[in-house]
């Protein structure tokens, strides 16, 4: 790809930024606004569950798919110890266990949320990419003479 | 000891096994496992049913995900459904369906957005109607429309930066990111039928920020995964040196060669 079309993320990514700040300052505004502290607070306790929970269920997949010839040492002890920290880390972000499965299950609902709205948006690309008609190629019409091509030379 | 209405029992254990599922169906075909992968899978679609039928949605957290997730299936499947008719009704050379079909799959995948829009003026029912069940019901439809709205302006204006003449895709995916911006400031506006503007403000504070928190642990997850892997590949020893072939295993290869080569010639 040439450097001219590379140079197109960068504006791309920076309107996703800007809408994504918008949303979040068109809520601030209307809301009267929260305590910076608690969406740290927040945002550490979600990054630290789902580090755990993912972990873990990184480890039960390692786990079935244990074979002969895999070094399987570092994969499950470290997928066990990875696991471990994001749990441990959970309980002293959030305060004690508590609330642990209410927000694994927020954690599992904002997932499928997330997966319907990106099936959504690229299914319909999808489909509306194969969908488009071309003007007919006269050159991919054509005959093939399986290489019996006789050539008139002008003088 | 455990009983059938025991979110652990219910519901986590079957989440486990179908992790072991996958990690089953992995293995090599060979492998005996590979055949208590689908097994596996039953089992614990059937431990979370049997779950999902003996509790009520007030009960748990996981009981009113369950309630949820039945909740948004009819949008999402007509939406998925949609999509597919859609994308086989046009100028596929696999499985083609007929081309009448298309306008259809458009309208079965917008219907489904819509049909989440009256979702929202709409009394939502018992089960996600109040305490945790509002809460989960509050963040799916918020991360969706969130979602829907950063995601549908990146495929639309990477189709416009592309070129190509993509007006109509653009234009699509345009309708879609304002279809959902519109949802959005609504409820953020007025709020929806059984859920005030106050509660969506809460859930964007506490489940929103904590939902991009948890996509940025799962990336992260995944990223020490696949560091674990590196580092044990490179930790593996060296495959042992092969011995060259001897003279004996030369001549016998040398004579299958030929072999192989003269029967060509004769079948020529």
């Amino acid at each position: 790809m040439s450097e001219k079309k590379d140079a197109w993320w960068g504006p791309i990514a920076l309107l996703m930024l800007l809408i994504a700040f918008s949303m979040n300052l068109f809520v601030w505004q209307l809301s009267g606004g929260v305590e910076f502290s608690s969406i740290i607070d927040r945002m550490v306790t979600g990054f630290s569950l789902a580090f755990g929970i993912t972990s873990f269920a990184l480890l039960f997949v390692s786990l079935g798919a244990v074979h002969k010839h895999m070094r399987w040492q570092e994969q499950i002890l470290g997928l066990f110890g990875c696991a471990y920290l994001g749990i441990k880390c959970y309980g002293w972000v959030g305060n004690g266990f508590d609330s642990i499965s209410e927000d694994a299950v927020i954690l599992l609902a904002g997932l499928t949320a997330m997966l319907a709205a990106v099936g959504l948006v690229f299914g319909l690309l999808l489909a509306l990419v194969t969908g488009r008609e071309h003007i007919p190629d006269l050159l991919l019409e054509m005959d093939s003479t399986d290489g019996d091509v006789a050539v008139e030379l002008e003088d | 000891m455990w009983s059938a209405t025991d979110p652990r029992f219910g519901f986590w254990l079957p989440l486990a096994l179908l992790c072991l599922a996958t990690g089953f169906w992995l293995t090599d075909r060979k492998d005996s496992r590979k055949r208590l992968a689908s097994v596996t899978l039953f089992a614990s679609l059937a431990l979370i049913v049997f779950f999902g039928a003996n509790t009520r949605g007030g009960d748990t957290s996981e009981t009113a995900l369950l309630a949820v997730l039945l909740h948004m299936l009819g949008p999402v499947a007509l939406m998925a459904i949609g999509s597919l008719i859609a994308t086989f009704s046009g100028p596929t050379p696999v499985g083609p369906l007929p081309r009448g079909l298309r306008p259809l799959g458009f309208s079965m995948a917008i219907g489904g957005l819509i049909w989440i829009g009256l979702m929202l003026i709409e009394e939502p029912p018992d089960a996600i109607a109040n305490g945790i069940g509002e809460t989960i019901w509050g963040a799916w439809v918020e991360v969706f429309l969130s979602i829907l709205i950063l995601v549908a302006t990146l495929a639309g204006a990477f189709c416009i930066m592309m070129g190509d003449e993509r007006h109509k895709e653009a234009f699509t995916l345009t309708i879609l990111t304002i279809s959902a911006g519109l949802m959005f400031f609504e409820i953020m506006h007025n709020g929806s039928d059984g859920l005030e503007a106050t509660g969506w403000y809460q859930i964007h504070w506490q489940q929103m920020v904590f939902l991009i928190g948890g996509l940025l642990g799962i990336i992260l997850a995944f990223i020490a995964f696949i560091a674990l892997v590196y580092m044990a590949e490179r930790r593996a020893p060296d495959p042992d040196v092969v011995a060259p072939l001897t003279e004996e295993e030369k001549s016998v290869v040398d004579a299958v060669l030929r072999l192989n080569l003269e029967l060509e010639e004769v079948e020529e």
